[in-house]
C-alpha cells in the first residue's frame, strides 16, 4: 500500500525532530543572543585577523571582515558546525533506511509482505527528508528566537536561506549513506564509507581553501562542502547552482539506491 | 492464478550459489520440487541443508543461481509482490522493531497487506495467547514466536511458508500450531514448514521433502518414514546384563550389553521390550530418538531404495 512505509518510518522517528532540531535550535539561539554589539563582533573581527587563517576556513571563514557582520558571525558561529553536527544524523537516517534492519534481519520480514523493493527505499528516504527538513526547520526556529532578543539588526531572509542551503547537503548525506548501505552490504562497510565520504569532503574542502593552487585546491570541486559555502549565501543569498547541483546528485544516489537494491540479494 | 491440478509450489532445477571472496558455497543444487493444494509439506533437514535459502529463494529474498520457483502459479522473482499477498511468512529467526509494540508492529503489516480481518487477528491473538500490548523488546522468544505465527496468519494465506516455526514455543503452544495447521489444511490451504526435528514433521505433515547438502535426498509421505523411524533404548538393569535376554525380541536390533547396560535399537512398540524383561528389575531406560541421518540410512540402506541413496546427512536431529 502507497505511503504505509513512509508514515510507519515518521512515526517510528519523530521524537527526533525535536531532540535534533531544539538541541540545533538552542546552539542557534545561543549565537544569535551573544551578538548584541555591532563594536564587539568588529573586536571580534581583528581578534580574528591574528588567527591562522587556516583554522577560520576550517569552520567555513574565508573572509574575516565578514565576522564583523551579524550575519558573518552567525555563519561562522552556527551554519559552519551545524551541518557537520546534521552529518551525524544524515548518516543515522541513511544507515536506516535499509542497512540497519538487513542487518537485524527486520527486511527479510518487510520484504516478504507485498511491497516492491523500490518502494522500501524510496518512502523510507523521503520520510527522513522530511524529518530532516523538520529538523532544520525547528533549529531555525531556536536561530529566529535568539534573534528576536538580539539588540542588533539581522537580516532575517538570509538566515532563512542559510537554513534552506543546509537541506541540499543534508540530504545528500542522507543518501550517500543509504546508497552505501545498499552497495556496501555490510554495515561496519558502509559506515565506514559515510564516514570517509563526510569528513574526506570537509577536510578536501578546508584543504582546498587553505592551500589555492594546490592538488588539494583542485580537488576542492568534489567536495560538496564546497557547494554548501554557507558564508557566501549568508552574505549574497542562495546560489541556485549549488543546489541544484547537489540535489541532482542526491537525485542520482536515490535512484543508484534503488536500482542496486532491486538487483541484489537481501540478508547475506 | 493456479488452477486446483497447478502445483502449489513448483521448483525447477533451482541452485544458489554463495559467493564468500574467493570461495563459492553450493548451498541448493538442482531442487526439483512440487507441493500440491491442501498438503502440509515437512522439509527436512539438519542445519546447513539449505532449507531456510530454499524458502528465501521462493520469496525473491534472494535470486537463484540457475532454474525457477512458481508459487501459486506465478513466478517467483517477477509476480514477487502479488505473491506476497497471497503468501505468509514466519522467518526462522524472528527480527522486528525493538521500540514497538505487538499491536503497532501487527497494524503496520495489516496496513501494508491493504487491510485485514481485525476479528480473526483477535481470534487468532486470544488462540495463541498473545498479549499485544507489550512492546517487542520485552517478548519472551515463545512470544515473539506467537506473534510471527500472528503475522504469518493473519491474512488467512493460500500458502503458509514457515521457517522452524515451533522454535521456542511451549509443549501446549506446539500443540496449539499443529491444531492450526490441520484446520489450514483442511481449508484447502497449504503448509510448507521447514524443520530439523522429524517428530515434529510427523505429527502434521502429509510428506517430507529430505534435504541434505543442499541436494533434496528424498521426498516420502509421512506414513512411510514412521515405518523407518525408530529410537535408542539404554537399559540399566539390577544385575549383569546379557544379550540373549532380548534376542528374537520383535523390533530389537544392534543390542549391545556393557555390565548392567543394555543398548538396543528399538522400532515400533516397547510392549514386546517389557514383556521380555518381566523378570528382571529395571533400574533405569532411557531414550533417545534417532538421528535423521539414521533413519534416512536406515530406510535408504536396503536394497529395494538403494537407488534413491544420496550423502548421507550430516547432523543429528
Amino acid at each position: 500500500m502507497a505511503g504505509v512505509t513512509f508514515v510507519h518510518t515518521l512515526r517510528r522517528n519523530w521524537r527526533q525532530i525535536l531532540y535534533w532540531g531544539i538541541g540545533i535550535g538552542l546552539l542557534g539561539m545561543y549565537v544569535a543572543i551573544i551578538v548584541q554589539d555591532a563594536d564587539i563582533l568588529k573586536q571580534y573581527a581583528e581578534l580574528a585577523k591574528n588567527v591562522p587563517p587556516a583554522l577560520l576556513q576550517m569552520f567555513g571563514m574565508n573572509d574575516t571582515a565578514a565576522l564583523a557582520t551579524p550575519e558573518g558571525f552567525i555563519s561562522f558561529g552556527f551554519f559552519g558546525y551545524t551541518l557537520l553536527i546534521l552529518a551525524v544524523y544524515a548518516v543515522i537516517a541513511g544507515m536506516s533506511v535499509t542497512a540497519n534492519e538487513e542487518d537485524d534481519g527486520i527486511l527479510d520480514v518487510v520484504l516478504a509482505l507485498p511491497i516492491p523493493r523500490w518502494r522500501v527505499v524510496v518512502e523510507r528516504f523521503f520520510a527522513y527528508a522530511l524529518i530532516a527538513t523538520a529538523i532544520v526547520a525547528v533549529a531555525f526556529g531556536g536561530l529566529w528566537l535568539g534573534i528576536l532578543s538580539s539588540a542588533l539588526d539581522i537580516n532575517v531572509s538570509r538566515m532563512v536561506e542559510g537554513s534552506i542551503n543546509m537541506m541540499p547537503s543534508f540530504l545528500l548525506m542522507i543518501a550517500f549513506t543509504m546508497f552505501v548501505g545498499v552497495v556496501a552490504r555490510r554495515k561496519a562497510m558502509a559506515l565506514a564509507a559515510a564516514a570517509i565520504f563526510i569528513v574526506g569532503s570537509y577536510f578536501i574542502n578546508f584543504l582546498g581553501s587553505a592551500a589555492s593552487g594546490s592538488l588539494a585546491d583542485t580537488l576542492q570541486a568534489v567536495s560538496f562542502f564546497s557547494y554548501y559555502n554557507s558564508e557566501d549565501v549568508l552574505l549574497h543569498g542562495l546560489n541556485a547552482g549549488n543546489v541544484g547541483l547537489l540535489l541532482t546528485v542526491t537525485a542520482a544516489l536515490v535512484v543508484g539506491t534503488v536500482w542496486s537494491f532491486n538487483r541484489r540479494d537481501v540478508g547475506l | 492464478m493456479a488452477n486446483h491440478n497447478t502445483p502449489v509450489i513448483q521448483t525447477e532445477s533451482l541452485s544458489k550459489v554463495y559467493k564468500a571472496g574467493k570461495r563459492t558455497i553450493q548451498a541448493l543444487s538442482n531442487l526439483t520440487l512440487s507441493v500440491h493444494r491442501g498438503e502440509i509439506f515437512g522439509y527436512l533437514g539438519p542445519n546447513g541443508a539449505g532449507k531456510t535459502t530454499t524458502i528465501r529463494l521462493m520469496l525473491d529474498l534472494i535470486r537463484p543461481t540457475n532454474g525457477s520457483a512458481t508459487l501459486l502459479g506465478m513466478d517467483a522473482q517477477k509476480d514477487s509482490v502479488e505473491l506476497h499477498r497471497r503468501i505468509g511468512f514466519l522467518p526462522a529467526e524472528l527480527s522486528l522493531w525493538k521500540n514497538l509494540t505487538g499491536r503497532q508492529v501487527i497494524d503496520y503489516v495489516a496496513r501494508l497487506r491493504g487491510g485485514v480481518d481485525w476479528q480473526y487477528v483477535n481470534e487468532l491473538t486470544e488462540r495463541l495467547q498473545f498479549d499485544p500490548t507489550l512492546r517487542v523488546r520485552s517478548y519472551s522468544s515463545g512470544n515473539r514466536r506467537k506473534l510471527g505465527l500472528l503475522l504469518a496468519l493473519m491474512n488467512k494465506p493460500e500458502l503458509l511458508i514457515l521457517d522452524e516455526p515451533t522454535n521456542g514455543l511451549d509443549p501446549l503452544m506446539q500443540q496449539i500450531f499443529n491444531d492450526m495447521m490441520r484446520e489450514v489444511r483442511a481449508e484447502g490451504r497449504t503448509v510448507f514448514l521447514s524443520s530439523h526435528i522429524l517428530s515434529e514433521v510427523q505429527s502434521i505433515c502429509d510428506r517430507v521433502g529430505i534435504l541434505g547438502s543442499g541436494k533434496l535426498q528424498a521426498v516420502e509421505t509421512v506414513a512411510t518414514l514412521r515405518h523407518a523411524d525408530f529410537r535408542w533404548v539404554t537399559l540399566r538393569l539390577h544385575e549383569v546384563a546379557n544379550t540373549q535376554l532380548l534376542a528374537g525380541v520383535p523390533g530389537v536390533a544392534d543390542l549391545t550389553a556393557d555390565s548392567s547396560t543394555l543398548k538396543l535399537r528399538l522400532r515400533g512398540d516397547f510392549n514386546p521390550l517389557l514383556h521380555a524383561l518381566k523378570d528382571q528389575y529395571v533400574v533405569d531406560i532411557k531414550t533417545e530418538e534417532a538421528s535423521l541421518e539414521e533413519i534416512f540410512l536406515s530406510y535408504y540402506g536396503n536394497g529395494s531404495n538403494a537407488n534413491k541413496t544420496a550423502e548421507p546427512l550430516k547432523e543429528r536431529v
